[in-house]
């Protein structure tokens, strides 16, 4: 895809401060599953008779870690040539894992078997050997790459605001939501979905008035999709009962707890291996819940440093986007933007009560595989992308500006120069 | 806020709903994180911090064999079982394992507490012993869990019963020296305070675990001597079985050389392992000092004393007995008779003991005032009585007691009638224990020593006897009048039927007491108390020894209800303490 551009700007070096942010994210990751994995171990042996041992949760996160990392430079050789030929097959693919779940959980009748992983009648995961696989992730993925080659290609035909381009994403879109939201019950994911998608299209210049059409739609949607489904219901009640409600129900616990765990940290934070909200007062203490044992660890200062390190992050996204000429390119990089912040706010606010529990995970940080893996498989795209940005800004809807500006500061990007200084 | 993103861009639409996501975030955090930090931290605390209680080991009672501490009441470690029906995988089992070890400690019912899935604690069965619950732990089955209690075991089975009492449910001591002494006995509970995880294992974690170990308490020696107590208890049972299946008693031994009861014993009486069981809660009282009442005859040794004291009689003196004699001028309300009649004419004031001469005991008041019954005289039997003798005051032994009711000479009911009834013990009312006491002071050369049930104290596994009490008050009575009094009661007893029951070369002084009952209409001669007062050992008494019985309905006497008990334990007292011939 990036074909046209690249006599255009010249192949530099990546945006290192991807890479080292991402890396920092990971290693704060597994300094905190270090210092909790031992008491979720305990825990587990505890009340259910397993039998881990103290590292488990450890090593097993640094072998998730190591297949990110993989992952993450795999996706960012990719070349983009190959990208776009691969786009749909992901896609494809996607959809297809997808489909081998609803069957098989259509087959155990909600409760899970052989292939399908289902917990309180919502399949979500595939086993795999020992393992398990979220199908919705690769969808994710596929959505991704195929939507940015999609939106890239209509925008530089100026289509991007006709009904050919909207029609098939809004099938594509309702394809990949309709097996996540409606038949893995995963509104959250469904959510992300959504912003993954308005992320790209807010910067693949689709004219504002459909944008706003677009999400009035998708908040009506998720609105009902709430409503009418009973344990969405419920988390909304809890959400919107705050304190007051009681924390017998399982939502509210698990909210009322992780405020608990934020709100010892204080200021500072209890330290490293005095969270007492890990031995098993707050469930999913290393997975969704690990931004609460974080604030109770490293206090509210320690959770601006981790918000920080997220926001440089996204920031150095952001900013690939913008100075990114090539279409396909931008669009995709805007996606993983919107992937990770949707993650992070999503997952963040569910903590602190802003939103409902959604059971979204906090990239490269919570314990668990699958979404680590995708997430730095987009990422290694982004940084991919970070090679052809150029010197001058894009500003969607000045198409003349392109190639013109491009081409007056053929050159070094301004990181590579900067670096080499 | 928009990173330097020039207007027009659209990735400054992204960057704005990160900063908004974020600053609500942030916000959001320092709420939780800065400002409501104490409210989380006290949630959290509440929700993990557990509060144990490490319960003391409630402090042994004793009782002294010959001077030698033995156990009277001990601890015994037993369990109380419950489930945790949300984690039990095997109900059938544990239902069969605990009917089977422990079918008779089930408290409710099994299936029942099973059903309660969403409970985490189920109390089915109590009072288990070590063996009934290692037998179930080695089961190993889950959701069973046990908690340490003690309870109180008597070796002695129901001996003492009323001056122990007993240990309720809760663990507070009731009634006698069990709750007297509750505070000694129970120590205090040590406590512990722990961050724990969610299955309450305690956690090293943070700076607020409290650990602080129980005091267990006092282990007391009773003065009473086990085998007196035996003995006291056997010869109340065996008289009051000779006269009526309804007949009560009680007896107290005290040594009158310092105030240390020996024994007390009432009857009926109940075993304190099983006061669950008692249905009648008269019988947790201790009569001895809870039940005062007009004491009778065994009084003219007081007013004796009172006269001795005062030099206005001697055993010698004499006076005209005519069955009768008035007091003041209120006519025939104002005459007051003999109990035993026919020892007319000028008899002494030793035959006024030997045959409990009521007109005898009138005259040693009436010679206190100079001739009659008046103020002077009041003043003086109070002073006697109530100041001295200690009659209708707390005694201030260690345990519940009545106070008793003496009239004061200036109180309009106090009138001379009341106070010549009174030399004769009616018209009053005392406990034993005052009784006793003031009795062991006017034998013992004038000191009056407080009652005492406590010896002392074991310490690790010595015995640590208190020191030795000093008299309350001295010069009671002037020594030889003590001397004199001894004298007359001990020809007092040597002149009756009971004499001749004493062991041979031992001279045992004492008195009679039948007392008329009161009812509604008045004094009545069908339901008399018999008592008996008495001592032994001669110059330097050895012990004294009060006998009470009664029964609705039977007129019993002194001298021939309540006497025998009394020999009986003197006769094996001689023995028991080895007491030297005069």
């Amino acid at each position: 895809m990036p074909s046209l551009q690249q006599g255009v700007v010249r192949k530099h070096k990546p945006d290192y401060m991807i890479l080292l942010f991402m890396g920092i994210i990971m290693m704060v990751g597994l300094v905190m599953i270090y210092s909790i994995g031992h008491q979720r171990a305990n825990v587990l042996n505890n009340i259910f008779g397993t039998n881990y041992p103290e590292d488990y949760f450890f090593f097993n996160q640094l072998t998730s870690v190591a297949v990110a990392v993989v992952a993450f430079f795999a996706a960012f050789k990719v070349p983009p040539k190959l990208l776009k030929k691969i786009g749909a097959a992901v896609l494809v693919a996607g959809i297809a894992a997808c489909l081998v779940l609803a069957v098989a959980a259509l087959v155990s009748g909600g409760e899970g078997n052989a292939i399908a992983n289902c917990t309180y009648g919502a399949c979500r995961w595939i086993n795999v050997g020992s393992r398990s696989f979220q199908p919705a992730e690769l969808l994710k993925l596929g959505l991704l790459i195929y939507l940015a080659i999609f939106l890239g290609a209509r925008g530089r035909q100026g289509k991007v605001n006709e009904s050919e381009t909207l029609l098939p994403l809004a099938i594509v879109s309702g394809i990949a939501l309709f097996f996540i939201v409606v038949l893995q019950r995963d509104l959250g994911t469904g959510v992300v979905v959504g912003a993954l998608v308005l992320s790209m299209l807010v910067v693949a210049g689709v004219s504002k008035k459909i944008l706003i059409l677009i999400m009035s739609a998708a908040v009506v949607l998720g609105l009902i999709m709430t409503v009418a489904v009973p344990h969405r219901r419920e988390r909304l009640m809890t959400f919107l009962g705050g304190d007051s409600s009681s924390i017998e129900d399982d939502d509210a616990y698990h909210v009322t707890n992780a405020k608990i765990a934020i709100g010892t940290g204080g200021l500072l934070g209890v330290g490293i291996g005095n969270s007492v909200q890990a031995t098993g007062y707050l469930p999913e203490s290393i997975n969704d819940s690990v931004f609460a044992i974080m604030g109770e660890t490293f206090g509210f200062v320690g959770l601006l440093v981790i918000i920080g390190l997220f926001v440089i992050l996204l920031s150095r996204l952001l900013k690939v986007t913008y100075f990114l000429h090539n279409s396909e390119g931008r669009i995709l990089v805007a996606g993983v933007f919107g992937w990770i912040a949707a993650h992070m706010v999503m997952n963040i606010a569910a903590m602190i009560g802003l939103m409902p529990l959604t059971g979204i995970t906090l990239p490269f940080l919570s314990y668990g595989g699958t979404s680590m893996m995708f997430v730095a498989a987009a990422l290694g795209m982004a940084f991919g992308m970070s090679r052809y940005t150029a010197h001058s800004p894009v500003i969607e809807g000045k198409e003349s500006d392109e190639s013109s500006s491009s081409r007056r500061r053929v050159g070094r990007p301004r990181y590579a120069s900067r670096r080499s200084s | 806020m928009f990173l330097g993103l020039q207007k027009g861009s659209r990735v400054r639409i992204l960057a704005a709903f990160l900063f908004v996501a974020v600053a609500a975030i942030v916000v959001r955090l320092f709420q939780i994180q800065i400002i409501d930090h104490g409210k989380y931290v006290a949630m959290g605390e509440s929700e993990y911090v557990k509060r144990l209680t490490i319960p003391a080991r409630r402090g042994l009672v004793y009782t002294l064999d010959s001077g030698k501490p033995v156990p009277l009441v001990v601890n015994e470690t037993i369990f109380t079982l419950f489930l945790d029906p949300k984690i039990i995988d095997e109900p059938k089992k544990i239902e069969d394992v605990i009917k089977k070890v422990a079918g008779g400690n089930i408290t409710s019912d099994i299936k029942e507490a099973l059903k309660k899935t969403d409970s985490r604690y189920q109390v089915v069965a109590k009072e288990l012993t070590r063996k009934q619950a290692e037998l179930i732990k080695k089961e190993k089955l889950a959701g069973i869990g046990f908690q340490e209690g003690t309870r109180r075991v008597y070796p002695e089975g129901g001996l003492a019963a009323q001056v122990l009492g007993f240990v309720n449910g809760e663990g507070a001591g009731q009634y006698g020296i069990e709750q007297a002494l509750n505070e000694r006995l129970k120590g205090k509970d040590g406590r512990l305070e722990s961050v724990t995880d969610i299955s309450s294992v305690p956690l090293t974690i943070g700076d607020k675990n409290i650990n602080q170990p129980a005091e267990d308490g006092e282990n007391v020696v009773l003065t009473i001597d086990r085998n007196i107590q035996r003995k006291t208890e056997q010869a109340l049972k065996a008289e009051l079985d000779r006269i009526s299946p309804s007949a009560t008693g009680s007896v107290m031994v005290m040594d009158p050389q310092s105030g240390k009861v020996l024994a007390m014993a009432n009857f009926p009486s109940y075993n304190p392992a099983e006061y669950n069981k008692v249905k009648d809660a008269a019988l947790f009282s201790n009569a001895v000092l809870t039940n005062s009442y007009e004491p009778g005859s065994v009084i003219k040794t007081f007013i004796m004393a009172t006269g001795l004291d005062n030099g206005v009689v001697n055993p010698e003196t004499t006076y005209y007995n005519r069955d009768y004699i008035t007091v003041g001028d209120c006519g025939k309300d104002c005459t007051i008779g003999n109990a035993a009649l026919g020892h007319t004419g000028n008899i002494t004031m030793q035959t006024v003991l030997n045959y409990s001469l009521n007109t005898g005991a009138v005259t040693v008041a009436k010679l206190l005032g100079g001739g009659e019954v008046n103020k002077s005289a009041r003043d003086r039997i109070y002073d006697y009585y109530h100041n001295r003798f200690g009659f209708g005051l707390k005694t201030g032994i260690e345990l519940y007691e009545e106070q008793g009711i003496i009239v004061s000479p200036d109180d309009p009911s106090g009138a001379n009638v009341r106070y010549a009834n009174m030399t004769f013990g009616q018209g009053m009312n005392i406990t034993m224990v005052q009784a006793l006491s003031g009795f062991s002071a006017a034998i013992n050369g004038g000191n009056y020593y407080k009652p005492t049930v406590v010896a002392g104290a074991m310490k690790d596994g010595k015995y640590k006897a208190a020191e030795a009490a000093e008299p309350v008050r001295t010069g009671v009575v002037k020594p030889a009048t003590s001397d004199t009094l001894r004298s007359m009661l001990q020809t007092a007893r040597g002149t009756t039927l009971a004499g001749q029951r004493d062991e041979p070369g031992y001279r045992i002084g004492g008195k009679t007491g039948t007392s008329e009952t009161i009812t509604t209409s008045g004094y009545t001669k069908a339901s008399t108390v018999a008592s008996y007062l008495g001592f032994g050992g001669g110059n330097t008494p050895k012990y004294a020894i009060m006998v009470r019985v009664q029964c609705d309905g039977l007129s019993l006497e002194g001298g021939i209800h309540a006497e025998p008990v009394f020999s009986e334990i003197s006769n094996w007292l001689i023995k028991y303490m080895k007491v030297a011939k005069e």
